[in-house]
């Protein structure tokens, strides 16, 4: 990191210049659609909002004003009470699945792990024709249950990927100077390898919190319609509707983007070295 | 670390409920409650819908086994074959462009001298963003109203959306711009764990930056490009949201997930939805084993005794 200041006393190569404007198309890439996203969400009136120059006034919150006049605020409380609940159960039920798969003796291991790939690989829209049989009969739709449980088929996988992945790479020597010093195996996981493991649940939190927050086939599906129950931000944003039937209303549209998207994006600059870590337990072995 | 620890004094114990247990009882009691929720929602499902694709219903109701003629339904539906056929191409090219384009962003990031925090953050930014609200702005952009990849490319009135053809290139340059920074942050994790000493050593055999490439980078990545080619062909196979939400299927869009949905909430007969979500299971299922068998027994045997 202090080679920042070191190579900037040189002067800088033309090889350098040219890297330096590579990575430009890179922040490009990455943000210059967000950037229409918010420049067209604050423009007012029909005749900004059909036109292609992105310069085009007048400019307002009225959008914003519009959307929330929708009941968006509910989808929002919505889509936040079901990711929780969902990284909730997953994270805690997960990270012990993966201590014992990582350092216990499980017997089937292998097997287990295979299962575990094999339920990563599980294509979410199988879980629909016969989730929906089984949520209609205990009258699960349309709850907040009915989703969470559901996710936790692909969050789980997820959470015993990264967290077994975190959990070998800590010295099994602490384990048993733990034990040495008369812990049991639970005191030498829950006072010793739990508290180490606190930067992957963090990671897995994350992954799991967004994948959730995220998720569109599932809950457009058990909760179509209906802000005020369980309808998240996703099937909200994909059936905004507007003044006019038939006629997508973009100024909502865009502000009802904007407003989901700023939080996770302060999330991700926030816990960027988290997520990263999270995102690639498991791609660097092999 | 681990020295540090030793020679501390042992910590005060309290005893825990369970104190007693042994690795073995604490290993079931850990992976226990696991095992019972991957039944219940991902076990439980498979089964129920093979169970559901061998019946034969009238107006929802069970009047007996139908052996494999659900099966056979579906595989003689031109519908089934043209969501083969997209979701097929789909897959192919969004994969190709993502994994070039990832490699390309991992390989600049890799290089970079300053900035790398900061490139990693943004480049989340896309992973990070609902695939409905990127399949919604990326619709809004590709629009004849307000017309602005129009404007930028000089094009009139083209209606991306509205014809064949180009409604795929649509859904795949939405699905590239939102993947292809998360296949890069992949492979460049990869690049990471490639020692400098090897293109030291490249250098002085006078290896260019070509046979660097071709010979020291490319062979040392391969777990991690087989890795990020896994996650995101599964992920391209079962594509739902971006088509549903850019062109609701229409123009030959028409995914082999959305498929099944339609399925489920249209049509009168549930056997023929779960033939159909049965087949697209062992699809997902089969291109996952092609890979991991490729990627060896390493992914699985991950936090293993070594």
């Amino acid at each position: 990191m202090s080679t920042v200041n070191g190579t900037r006393v040189r002067r800088r190569s033309g090889g350098e210049w040219l890297h330096d404007g590579l990575l430009v198309v890179v922040f490009l890439w990455c943000l210059a659609p967000f950037v229409w996203l918010i420049l067209t969400s604050l423009k007012q009136g029909d005749a900004a909002l059909n036109d292609p120059d992105l310069l085009q006034g007048p400019f307002g919150l009225g959008n914003y004003v519009a959307v929330l006049a929708q009941d968006f605020a509910l989808n929002m409380r919505n889509s936040f009470a079901v990711a929780s609940m969902a990284t909730l159960l997953s994270v805690s039920i997960g990270v012990m699945a993966a201590y014992a798969l990582a350092r216990l003796p499980v017997r089937r291991r292998i097997a287990l792990m295979t299962g575990v790939l094999a339920a990563s690989l599980f294509p979410p829209v199988a879980l629909v024709p016969p989730l929906y049989e089984a949520w209609r009969t205990f009258g699960l739709l349309n709850t907040y249950e009915g989703m969470y449980l559901a996710y936790v088929s692909f969050s789980l996988p997820l959470v015993i990927f990264i967290m077994s992945t975190f959990f070998a790479a800590i010295p099994r020597e602490l384990e048993e100077s733990a034990k040495i010093d008369g812990a049991s195996a639970l005191q030498a996981f829950a006072r010793v390898i739990l508290p180490l493991a606190i930067p992957g649940v963090v990671s897995a939190m994350i992954l799991t919190f967004v994948t959730a927050w995220n998720e569109y086939l599932l809950a457009s599906t058990f909760a179509p319609r209906n802000p005020e129950i369980a309808q998240t931000v996703p099937v909200a944003i994909a059936t905004f509707t507007g003044a006019v039937e038939y006629q997508r209303p973009i100024g909502t549209i865009t502000a009802a983007s904007v407003l989901v998207t700023i939080p996770m994006i302060i999330l991700a600059l926030l816990l960027q070295r988290r997520i990263v870590a999270g995102l690639t337990a498991g791609a660097v072995k092999g | 670390m681990s020295t540090t620890i030793r020679t501390q004094p042992p910590p005060r114990l309290r005893r825990l409920p369970g104190h007693g247990l042994t690795d073995v009882a604490l290993a079931r009691l850990f992976i226990a409650p696991s095992v019972l929720v991957m039944a219940a929602v991902v076990l439980f499902p498979i089964g129920f819908a093979l169970v559901t694709s061998l019946r034969s219903y009238t107006r929802r109701q069970v009047d007996g086994f139908a052996g494999l003629a659900n099966y056979a339904t579906v595989l003689s539906d031109p519908a089934f074959w043209a969501a083969m056929r997209f979701t097929g191409l789909f897959t192919v090219t969004s994969v190709a462009l993502e994994f070039v384009i990832g490699l390309a962003f991992a390989l600049l990031m890799n290089h970079a001298r300053r900035g790398r925090g900061m490139t990693r953050a943004v480049i989340l930014v896309p992973w990070v963003i609902p695939t409905v609200v990127a399949g919604q702005m990326w619709a809004f952009m590709f629009n004849i109203n307000p017309g602005f990849i129009n404007s930028l490319l000089g094009l009139d009135d083209f209606n991306w959306l509205g014809s064949a053809g180009w409604a795929t290139v649509t859904v795949i340059a939405a699905d590239v711009w939102k993947t292809a920074p998360f296949a890069a942050l992949l492979l460049l994790a990869g690049l990471q764990t490639i020692p400098a000493e090897l293109y030291e050593s490249a250098r002085m055999d006078g290896a260019g930056a070509w046979q660097r490439f071709r010979h020291v980078t490319l062979p040392l990545l391969r777990p991690a490009i087989m890795v990020a080619l896994l996650f995101r062909t599964v992920d391209a196979v079962r594509v739902y949201d971006l088509p549903q939400v850019m062109t609701g299927g229409a123009f030959g869009t028409e995914s082999l997930s959305m498929l099944v949905r339609q399925f489920i909430v249209i049509t009168p007969d549930p056997g023929i939805g779960a033939a159909l979500s049965t087949i697209t299971f062992a699809l997902v299922l089969g291109v996952g084993v092609l890979f991991v068998s490729q990627i060896g027994r390493s992914m699985v045997e991950g936090g293993s005794t070594r």
